[in-house]
């Protein structure tokens, strides 16, 4: 100790080993706190509710089709911002990154503001439905913030494939769209699987969107983070915590799941 | 054939959302105050039943946003704000197709003292919020309607001046005063017995004296624009029927249409301490497992304590 | 930029053979070219077809006028209600700031070593520590909100409150410092761990062979080569902290209406008393039926989000998972 540890530097890894155990220590107790709050009697009550399962599976189809219709927005947009270059490439891709970086509340503002209007009025006029007041207003919402996510992941997913195979497979006579399906999508499963998976589970986080621009309609549009809100304002604290604990186990187990995978969350 | 078998399954789970708008369920929309949820979702679930080609779709949202929602959407059934102020208001627009202010208010509220359990700063009466150290939760009176009685009632104490300066929080909506009061940010503040109602466990219920009880008046209307006003209309005389107040009633609404109130709204007799007693045991009995539950002793409020005497933590 | 490199070569390629290859490689570029365009355009549209709600039109004077409940609820412009003339708008956006800075502050002080930690030492349980981090990425912010609540007013934290004789929740200072720390520092330290996995421990222990110490090998070999990377991970962090939304609105709440009396010295020093944060202001705008005041701070902040993802793209971010 003293002189020759702080000569050698060997404080260094001590402290940052600390600052990183209190970190962890910090983020487990946040997560672990609904627990202990709640209590396992109660725990085993709200979870034996059919309406926890029913807003469950709610949130679990909304953000699957939500995260599908991404996908096939996201991937080839993904494969363009990748591979292409074109004049003032920050920029569009800043613009394209503008709905997942500004605040989700935003959104929720913007969407309220464009609902009113051309397309969509004529669609709400058709069909006879209020858009945004239903569960398609959800799927907006979840598309809107995930889309441009997808895109950003698959990017991330295809920059991680060199470029060569395409090279090759394409000298050897094979047309583009040939070499897209048959050589870049195969590399890149992994990647796109683990990208879905985290596109899917930020859907199924979404809603601050919905706060300002979807009403609730209990058991229709009350995907289970927004039912967090509304029964926060019921004080309903035991559904609070409760749905708390299943969003955090949705995600744990997402992520999870995606590094089984062989995604990487951080490294792109 | 993996390819073909993938490609089917996201067409039908692109089509999912296509095939439900096939249904031609009339659906109304109601824009309806947020702290009216756990009894309009009684309702719904009632009408809903007896009206199986109906459907009511809630718009929940805080008092202020409504007319702001209104004026730009022009969209919506029925309305039934917080307060009869947002109501006149939206009439005086021409957004209120009929509204009789004699005969369509289904329910009442009526305000009370909530403290966080144990009572930390022994409130008893108005007067003590003007003790210092006192914390005290204030609504906003721009956003949601209980600032403005908060006012009222302070000024009419003649006690405002000192209780703003013990104001911590400033809320934004009702339920954040109660929230506030079960997580024991504040020590105390006045909210509706409705709202007070779904807290018992975890706060005190303190009625006020009837001289500065107020008497909050709950409007419901059918909007203009309706796409269906023959049912909104229908479902409007369904909320106004004494079943549907006898919900009101459970969710710790008052709904006797005779309380004698002065001209700015404050309780002049006992009529509503019927209730407010009912409103105390129903605090005691879910704390307290010993206490007789009967209609004698919390009234209407049975179901409410029952439900939050099978958890620790309040669920419905 | 690998980007650039690597579309190099195909078109390189596509310039020899034949008319019919070209003609396939053009029908191949637009039509990758037409779903990244249809993101670009429904985001243009998203963001710029709501110019017209900072306008005060007819409709906005007459929900004003239906709102009104005091005589500070006037139009000060016609353009977006005159947000800067309102010294509430100043005071939030001064209150954002600070209180962003010094979480970024606050989280790179504790992310780096930790990231760094992370990435170089044998921690036991290392993929569980991971999964923790990368999914506070999608948990929502209400939940965050929502466990910051439980955690500070039960339990042990409740007491050491009891304590000292003040409370996190609804306060500006702890409070939402703490309310935006928590996603903000996630996604930094995933931009930094990223950054130190992509620089080889082989400088280092060369460093460290020829006689350096541990401090000194990582200030100067790691670091300088982590420079633009870890920079990356602040900005985002940053970023994070300034979309932060649904913490901030459960666990601090709104400022504005509060008697001054409630604020501290320092804060009104600082010019953050009676504000809001700037999203949760936007929000609140809204709701009050203030629309074109809340879509003249969305604006503000977008175009904040704006500047800091396009010097991200610049930079070469990695590790960008929001």
């Amino acid at each position: 100790m003293g002189n020759g540890f702080l000569a050698r530097g060997r404080w260094w890894p001590a402290v940052t080993i600390s600052i990183a155990l209190a970190a962890i220590s910090f983020y487990l107790l946040l997560v672990l706190s609904n627990w202990f709050y709640l209590g396992l009697a109660d725990t085993v009550y709200f979870f034996s509710q059919p309406r926890m399962w029913q807003r469950f599976w709610l949130t679990v189809w909304t953000s699957t089709i939500s995260m599908s219709l991404s996908l096939v927005i996201g991937i080839p947009a993904g494969y363009a911002l990748s591979r292409f270059s074109f004049p003032c490439r920050n920029l569009f891709a800043s613009i394209v990154d503008l709905p997942i970086v500004v605040s989700p509340a935003v959104i929720g503002a913007f969407l309220f503001g464009i609902t009113t209007r051309f397309p969509f009025d004529l669609i709400s006029e058709h069909y006879n439905i209020y858009i945004g007041r239903n569960v398609y207003g959800v799927l907006l919402v979840q598309f809107t913030v995930t889309c441009a996510f997808c895109a950003r992941l698959m990017k991330a997913s295809f920059d991680m494939i060199p470029p060569k195979f395409e090279l090759v497979s394409r000298s050897l006579g094979a047309s583009n769209f040939r070499t897209f399906f048959k050589v870049v999508l195969p590399m890149a499963k992994n990647g796109i699987l683990a990208s879905m998976i985290v596109v899917w589970a930020r859907a199924a986080a979404e809603w601050e969107g919905l706060m300002l621009f979807v009403g609730a309609s209990e058991g229709e549009t009350d995907i289970m983070p927004f039912a967090i809100y509304l029964d926060w304002n019921g004080g309903m604290m035991g559904w609070v915590t409760s749905m708390t604990i299943v969003c955090i186990l949705m995600a744990v187990t997402a992520m999870a799941a995606m590094r089984l995978i062989g995604g990487k969350s951080s490294v792109w | 054939m993996m390819q073909k078998i993938s490609v089917l399954l996201g067409i039908l789970i692109l089509c999912a959302p296509i095939t439900a708008l096939s249904g031609d369920q009339k659906a109304l929309l109601f824009h309806a105050g947020v702290g009216q949820r756990s009894s309009l979702n009684e309702i719904k679930a009632v009408w809903e039943e007896r009206h199986p080609d109906q459907k009511v779709n809630f718009s929940y949202k805080g008092s202020g946003y409504f007319i702001a929602d209104i004026t730009r959407s022009r969209q919506g059934d029925l309305f039934m704000p917080g307060e009869e102020f947002y109501l006149l208001q939206a009439k005086e627009r021409g957004f209120v197709e009929n509204y009789n202010p004699e005969t369509d208010i289904p329910a009442y509220f009526v305000t009370v003292i909530i403290t966080p359990k144990g009572n930390p700063a022994n409130i008893t009466k108005i007067e003590d919020f003007a003790r210092p150290g006192v914390r005290v939760g204030l609504g906003n009176p721009k956003s949601c309607a209980v600032g403005i009685w908060h006012e009222k009632t302070f000024k009419k104490a003649g006690i405002w001046e000192q209780v703003q300066k013990n104001a911590v929080l400033s809320a934004k909506c009702i339920p954040e005063l109660g929230n506030a009061a079960q997580h024991r940010a504040i020590d105390a503040t006045i909210v509706w017995s409705t709202t007070a109602v779904l807290y018992l466990r975890d706060v005190e219920i303190i009625p006020i004296e009837h001289q500065y009880r107020g008497i909050i008046r709950l409007p419901v209307a059918t909007l203009k624009f309706a796409r269906f006003s023959e049912e909104a209309e229908q479902l409007k005389a369904f909320i106004l029927s004494p079943e549907a107040r006898r919900i009101f009633h459970k969710h710790a609404y008052s709904v006797d249409p005779r309380i004698p109130v002065d001209e700015q709204s404050f309780c002049l007799d006992g009529t509503t301490d019927r209730d407010m007693g009912h409103l105390v045991n129903a605090a005691r009995a879910v704390k307290d497992e010993s206490f007789p539950v009967t209609a004698e002793t919390v009234g209407d409020l049975i179901d409410e304590v029952e439900r939050q005497r099978k958890t620790l933590r309040a669920g419905t | 930029m690998s980007g650039e490199e690597c579309s190099r070569g195909p078109s390189a390629k596509a310039a020899s053979p034949g008319k019919k290859a070209a003609s396939d490689r053009l029908l191949f570029k637009t039509f990758f070219y037409s779903f990244a365009g249809f993101l670009f355009l429904f985001s243009a549209y998203l963001f710029l077809s709501n110019f017209d709600q900072l306008l005060v039109t007819e409709a906005a004077v007459k929900t004003r006028e239906l709102t009104t409940w005091g005589e500070d609820r006037e139009i000060l412009n016609l353009f977006a209600g005159g947000f800067w003339k309102d010294p509430y708008f100043w005071k939030s956006l001064n209150l954002t700031l600070m209180i962003t800075i010094l979480t970024t502050i606050l989280a790179s002080l504790v992310g780096i070593p930790t990231a760094y930690a992370l990435s170089r030492y044998r921690i036991p349980g290392k993929t569980v520590i991971e999964v923790l981090f990368s999914s506070m990425l999608v948990i929502p912010a209400s939940s965050v909100g929502l466990c910051l609540i439980v955690m500070f007013n039960y339990g042990p934290f409740w007491h050491l409150q009891e304590k000292l004789g003040f409370r996190f929740a609804h306060s500006i200072f702890p409070g939402m410092i703490i309310a935006s720390f928590v996603l903000s520092f996630a996604l930094g330290l995933s931009a930094w761990k990223a950054t130190f996995d992509s620089v080889n421990p082989r400088f280092e222990q060369v460093a460290r062979s020829l006689g350096s110490s541990r401090w000194r090998a990582f200030r100067t070999v790691t670091l300088p080569m982590a420079k633009s990377g870890l920079a990356a991970g602040i900005i985002l962090a940053w970023t994070r902290a300034m979309a932060e939304f649904g913490a901030v609105l459960f666990f601090c709440g709104t400022f504005r209406e509060l008697p001054p009396a409630r604020f501290s010295n320092l804060e009104r020093a600082l010019h953050i008393d009676q504000a809001d944060w700037l999203s949760v202001a936007i929000w609140a705008q809204v709701e009050y039926g203030n629309v074109e005041y809340g879509f003249a701070l969305a604006y503000i902040l977008v175009l904040i989000g704006g500047i800091s993802v396009y010097a991200m793209h610049r930079i070469g971010a990695k590790g960008y998972i929001w």
